[in-house]
């Protein structure tokens, strides 16, 4: 795996953290390219994508989460962000809980997900306001087994995987989202 | 012969050598209500109650760190649930330094009060009668109803102060390493501390109530002035900062003996602000801790005086680079400032004003009163009145120009704050809009400034970039009240009970908000067009003040200060929240007839399931949130928290998939019954105001609602969901109990989507529902979680 992480050489942004004084990480996040993601979802058994707030303030990013969509992957919006991507045609999995609550269901092996189907086994995030991911990120790291990975342009350290950061390259943000959903 | 006890030492005449000492004479007690089971309750008493509500509301863990270093043992590696070196693991750290934090909390408003009390009684006497006015009985709910004994006078506050007292230290001592290995026995023991805090402000407040003669459940109190403009820069400026008033009160005092309180300006930061107003109308708000930079930083006070809790860690360096003399007054905060209380005033105030000292701590009220003024009057005339911020538009250009967008910033900044192209955006336009912009998120913590390369004014140059903002966001406060009046529980006990009112919403704490501060303004004008009940204190309330729509008015001009529907309370300050809590415990002694000397756990089961009061802090950040939060669960308030809530680390969040933990005594049918999972949270961070909207609404269900309240509500809840989350509410027919809770206008569509979504069986013919509710309505329906409360109301009934 330590192959396919970012490297400097290949002009990626260096894996900045969204805050520098997050660093008490025991296990960091692997900065991965979007072929890395690709390959992890499509590996998956039941995975997710899990819109957050930030989609009310970047159409972009619903643009994006609609094609995930399309491509089968099912979505959990929170904060909010099931609104602009019902009127986009997407029916959520569940509209109304927090990530706080999901998180919280998300570490009960019982639970068996919004569509009944069992537990999630890789979680893909896409727009949250950083610190409040962050800690979900950790909670799902410590107590369970899932396959966390982060969309965002930051980069988040309690992820088991993330995209790097990319706080100063936008552009560089809508291309990696862009290559992850088409390889899929 | 009649011997009268009195306290004291006495000596008998024909008895050489000896004397006798009486303590306090413990008078017999008014049989004021029957005794509950658990007056003065220790760490055990309660406990049960609680692991009941944690066996439901889970308690959840998000570390901050992965690592422990509390002792020499460590630092240890708990990543993963390991264990350290003394044998705790992740989750039992994280409950205990939740329980931690909750000490310190409920440490802080206890040791205000203590501090208070203890001055009030030296000064008033111990036999202050406790009056809260004509339309005040129940003058402390949450002493009657935990410590079990019913004050008269400031003396008998002692009583509660020092049962909390005890009651904190036990606890603060159970998170010694080694001592609890259960995490739900720590969240139990933040619970009990919790609850401390909450007779802690009790005492303080209605003390300072009592004392200062603060409005007493007045709902028209004056409204004040709030927000950065609110001086008239032609007078001298003395600004006090914390939270108790005891320290700041004798300068109102002095300016208005000596006839001069129009000739200076006294204005407030935090929560003492509150009770300047409260004590006198002519103080002024500037606004909570994220001001304290803005203000110091403009050079607008000529004074500050200090008190304690909230307030910066560098307020003497900040108040130094601006040439602000400092009064620090509590000795919570002494800032290592020089101890002049043996010194005269003119001393004292010679030392201030020529720069020798730059700041002092002093405690006397009479002395702080006129070296305050004296002071103040002094710097005043020397201060050269400038520009703000920057001493020119050219120095301001200049400092911008600085800027070389490496990003260092970002990166610190608790926002993520896009300064780097606010700097951008200025050096090559000249337009300085997009850092303007940055002001209304800027919480003025300075992180930014000390990574900044450059050593650029940070936040200097925000301020600047938006100073006439600033200045127009000056609007109006109401002056606290302090508690509700019973007469107002009369009024609108029953219509919360059954649902008709659709919830009280209690916004109250600090102002680490995730976005500009008028989304409190928005989210809770929903709630007030609603009709719902809306309190606040604190911060939030202060925020209010200064948040005005397109005619210049602040929520305060737009809603009645009554604890009625559609009302908008400002309880006063931090403190203040005991009445929130208050009112809560009223609702069922007043209206529902439920004894509370001792009877917590009653209490707090009625308040779970049929009071719809919903806590909510946007923007908390202070430990005393935490423990006031806490206080609140424990009484069966569900609590809703901003983003930056999650970094308390733990949350209590049920399960509402899980049917076995929904369930309740039924002491009308003598049946355990499932009931809906209402409310389905105790506390909850949420990322957005679109979310906290829907949440709220969400949390105000409660199993006892009649149809015509649980109707109320879902008609709310729902319409909600589909404002602002684009769709009906993934769970909203778990709360269907029949076709009458249905929001009328929608019932039709509603009961297809039972039909075809949810295989319930309807009469078309009747509109009615023959099968899928987890349970029927039923008119009677007496629920309850406990034990006790069960057998008390069906034995031999
Ligand atoms: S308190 Fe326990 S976990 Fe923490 S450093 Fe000491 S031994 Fe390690
Ligand atoms: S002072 Fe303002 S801009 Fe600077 S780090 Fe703090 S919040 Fe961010
Ligand atoms: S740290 Fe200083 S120089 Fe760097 S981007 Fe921020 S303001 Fe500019």
């Amino acid at each position: 795996m330590a192959t396919e992480r970012v490297k400097k050489e290949e002009k990626y942004p260096v894996a900045r953290r969204y805050q520098v004084a997050d660093v008490q990480v025991s296990r960091e996040a692997q900065a991965v390219k979007p072929e890395v993601i690709v390959r992890l979802v499509k590996k998956a058994k039941h995975p997710v994508l899990i819109t957050g707030g930030q989609l009310l303030k970047d159409e972009k990013l619903v643009e994006y989460a609609v094609k995930f969509h399309e491509k089968g992957i099912p979505i959990i919006a929170t904060g909010g962000s099931s609104k602009p991507l019902i009127e986009k045609g997407v029916k959520p999995q569940s509209a109304v809980f927090t990530l706080h609550q999901i998180t919280q269901y998300m570490l009960d092996p019982d639970w068996k997900g919004f569509d009944d189907k069992g537990a999630y086994d890789v979680v893909l995030y896409l727009g949250f306001l950083p610190y409040y991911l962050s800690r979900m990120l950790s909670a799902l790291k410590h107590f369970s087994k899932i396959t966390t990975i982060s969309l965002d342009e930051f980069y988040h350290p309690h992820a088991r995987f993330s995209f790097t950061n990319l706080t100063a390259n936008k552009e560089m943000h809508y291309r990696m989202l862009e290559e992850v959903i088409n390889g899929l | 012969m009649a011997f009268e006890l009195r306290e004291g030492v006495f000596v008998l005449d024909d008895v050489r050598n000896v004397s006798i000492r009486i303590g306090k004479v413990i008078e017999e007690e008014e049989e004021w209500e029957e005794a509950g089971p658990t007056p003065m309750p220790g760490i055990m008493e309660l406990r049960k109650w609680d692991h009941k509500l944690l066996e439901r509301y889970e308690p959840f863990y998000a570390p901050v760190q992965d690592f422990c270093n509390l002792c020499t043992m460590g630092p240890c590696d708990l990543s993963a649930n390991k264990r350290g070196a003394c044998g705790i693991d992740l989750k039992t750290a994280k409950a205990r330094l939740v329980t931690i934090a909750c000490c310190i909390g409920a440490a802080a408003h206890t040791a205000h009060a203590r501090h208070l009390l203890d001055h009030l009684i030296e000064e008033f006497g111990e036999d202050t009668p406790i009056d809260l006015g004509p339309d005040v009985n129940v003058e402390a709910p949450n002493i009657r109803t935990i410590v079990g004994v019913k004050p008269k006078t400031l003396g008998d506050l002692r009583v509660a102060l020092e049962w909390a007292e005890r009651e904190i230290v036990k606890v603060l001592h159970a998170t010694h390493i080694g001592n609890e290995e259960s995490l739900v026995d720590y969240e139990s023991k933040a619970m009990h501390v919790s609850m401390c805090d909450h007779v802690g402000m009790e005492v303080a407040d209605i003390a300072q109530i009592v004392a200062y003669n603060l409005p007493k459940a007045e709902p028209d109190t004056p409204l004040v002035d709030t927000g950065f403009g609110v001086v008239d820069r032609s007078k001298p400026v003395i600004v006090v900062v914390g939270h108790n008033v005891m320290y700041a009160r004798p300068i109102a005092d002095y300016l208005e003996e000596h006839g001069l309180i129009d000739q200076f300006e006294i204005a407030g930061l935090c929560c003492t602000s509150h009770d300047m107003t409260r004590y006198n109308a002519k103080a002024k708000i500037f606004g909570p801790i994220s001001y304290q930079l803005r203000v110091i930083r403009a050079g607008l006070p000529d004074i500050i005086v200090s008190d304690e809790q909230c307030i910066r860690a560098d307020l003497l360096e900040a108040c130094k680079a601006m040439g602000i003399p400092l009064i620090a007054t509590s000795d919570a905060a002494v800032r290592g400032l020089p101890d002049v209380n043996e010194w005269d005033v003119d001393k004292i105030a010679d030392a201030l004003a020529t720069g020798k000292l730059a700041g002092v701590f002093l405690t006397d009220p009479v002395k702080i009163g006129e070296v305050a003024v004296r002071v103040a009057r002094a710097v005043f005339e020397k201060k050269k009145k400038g520009e703000l911020f920057f001493e020119s538009e050219e120095e301001f250009k200049n400092e911008i120009a600085k800027c070389t967008q490496c990003m260092n910033c970002v990166f610190t900044c608790p926002h993520n704050l896009r300064i780097d192209q606010g700097m951008a955006h200025a050096q090559k336009t000249g337009d300085v809009s997009k850092l303007a912009k940055l002001e209304e998120q800027c919480i003025a913590c300075m992180k930014c400034e000390q990574v900044c390369p450059k050593n650029i004014r940070i936040i200097n140059v925000i301020m600047r970039s938006n100073l006439n903002n600033l200045y127009a966001k000056t609007g109006k406060t109401r002056v606290g009240r302090g508690p509700v009046q019973d007469t107002e529980i009369r009024k609108v006990g029953q219509p919360i009970v059954f649902g008709q009112i659709p919830g009280v919403i209690a916004a109250v704490g600090c102002v680490n908000f995730p976005d500009e501060m008028g989304d409190l303004r928005i989210i809770l004008e929903e709630f007030l067009k609603r009709r719902y009940i809306v309190v606040t204190s604190g911060c939030h309330a202060m925020d209010l003040g200064m948040i005005k729509d397109e005619e210049g008015q602040t929520l305060y001009e737009k809603y009645p200060g009554n604890f009625d529907a559609g009302g908008l309370v400002n309880m006063g300050s931090c403190v203040a929240n005991s009445h929130i809590a208050g009112a809560c415990i009223k609702i069922a002694n007043i209206f529902a007839m439920r004894p509370l000397r001792g009877n917590y756990a009653e209490i707090a089961d009625y308040i779970l399931n049929r009071v719809g009061a919903v806590g909510f802090s946007w923007g908390p950040y202070s430990h005393k949130a935490a423990s006031i939060a806490t206080g609140f669960n424990r009484l069966g308030v569900p609590v809703v928290v901003g983003p930056h809530g999650m970094k308390y680390r733990r949350a209590y969040i049920g399960k509402p998939w899980n049917p076995e933990k929904w369930w309740v005594y039924d002491i009308k049918t003598r049946q355990k019954m499932n009931i809906e999972p209402a409310p389905d949270a105790l506390l909850l961070a949420v990322e957005t105001k679109e979310e906290a909207i829907v949440q709220l609404a969400r949390l105000c269900l409660r199993p006892n609602d009649t149809s015509m309240g649980r109707q109320i509500k879902l008609t709310h809840y729902l319409e909600l969901s589909q404002k602002y989350m684009g769709t009906l509410p993934d769970d909203w027919p778990i709360y269907v109990r029949s076709e009458a809770d249905l929001p009328l206008k929608m019932k039709e569509e509603l009961l297809h989507i039972l039909e075809s979504e949810h295989g319930w069986k309807i009469d078309w013919s009747k509109k009615k529902i023959l099968e899928g509710p987890i349970r029927p309505y039923d008119a009677g329906f007496n629920p309850t979680l406990v034990e006790e409360v069960y057998e008390k109301y069906t034995k031999g009934k």
